[in-house]
């Protein structure tokens, strides 16, 4: 199977989306699941190869449109069982 | 133990009438540490105005911050609570504790923010945080001490 790629997006890729970046590798590695994850800021996330792009609901209202990848909002970046239900969520679908 | 933030880096109880006096505050811990000049808090604030309150990703918690720049001296990190808390208009408020981070990249202050992040992690830690009276008693909550 080829490489999931995941997005975690806010304004400038250097801040809260790190936060989210290191909530989903806690939850992919408690699953044990595979997935490069990286950061990035919502100018040039929608241009960035990935699978799917995790971010908060400001912020996804701005690419919702342009996404090529399913955009999925997170209300609390620390929540465990939020992040876990969606990124769990997120592989349930690729695995269809 | 290493401090994951400096306490001469912390305040308690600041006063804030609004969001952008809150952002103001924190953002002057990190210019009067000679860390930042008044450029990045003017971009911490002109970010939320063009992309909304997204900054405050936890109920109760903002984090500031703006894109690496010429304003940005030092990475660094400050972390206050405020007197009262105040609104942003994102649906985790109000906020009371407030982390600002200047970095200058995307990448070196990964590990000293990954600190910050597994620290957060305990349930309530922004109420104990909130109603804490000294910088000693913040720093302890924060450093679980």
């Amino acid at each position: 199977m080829k490489e999931i790629k995941i997005q975690a997006v806010c304004g400038f890729g250097c801040g809260s989306s790190l936060f989210l970046r290191i909530k989903i590798d806690q939850i992919l590695n408690d699953n044990k699941l595979t997935a490069r994850t990286f950061c990035g800021d919502v100018g040039t996330a929608c241009s960035a190869d990935c699978d799917v792009i995790f971010t908060s609901a400001e912020l996804a209202e701005r690419m919702i449109d342009r996404a090529k990848v399913p955009v999925i909002v997170i209300n609390n970046f620390m929540d465990d069982k939020e992040v876990a239900e969606k990124v769990l969520g997120f592989f349930e679908t690729i695995n269809e | 133990m290493e401090a994951i933030i400096k306490k001469e880096n912390m305040r308690v109880k600041l006063p804030a009438g609004d969001w952008q006096e809150a952002i103001r505050q924190v953002g002057t811990v990190l210019k009067e540490a000679g860390s930042i000049t008044d450029g990045y808090i003017n971009a911490m604030i002109e970010a939320v105005k063009e992309y909304g309150p997204y900054i405050v990703i936890m109920p109760g918690f903002a984090l500031a911050h703006a894109a690496p720049c010429e304003a940005v001296l030092h990475e660094d990190m400050a972390l206050i609570t405020l007197e009262e808390p105040v609104c942003f208009g994102s649906a985790n408020d109000p906020v009371s504790v407030m982390l600002c981070v200047a970095c200058v990249d995307q990448d070196s202050h990964i590990r000293a923010l990954q600190k910050v992040a597994l620290a957060l992690g305990e349930e309530d830690i922004f109420g104990k945080m909130a109603a804490a009276e000294t910088v000693d008693e913040l720093y302890g909550i924060l450093h679980h001490v």
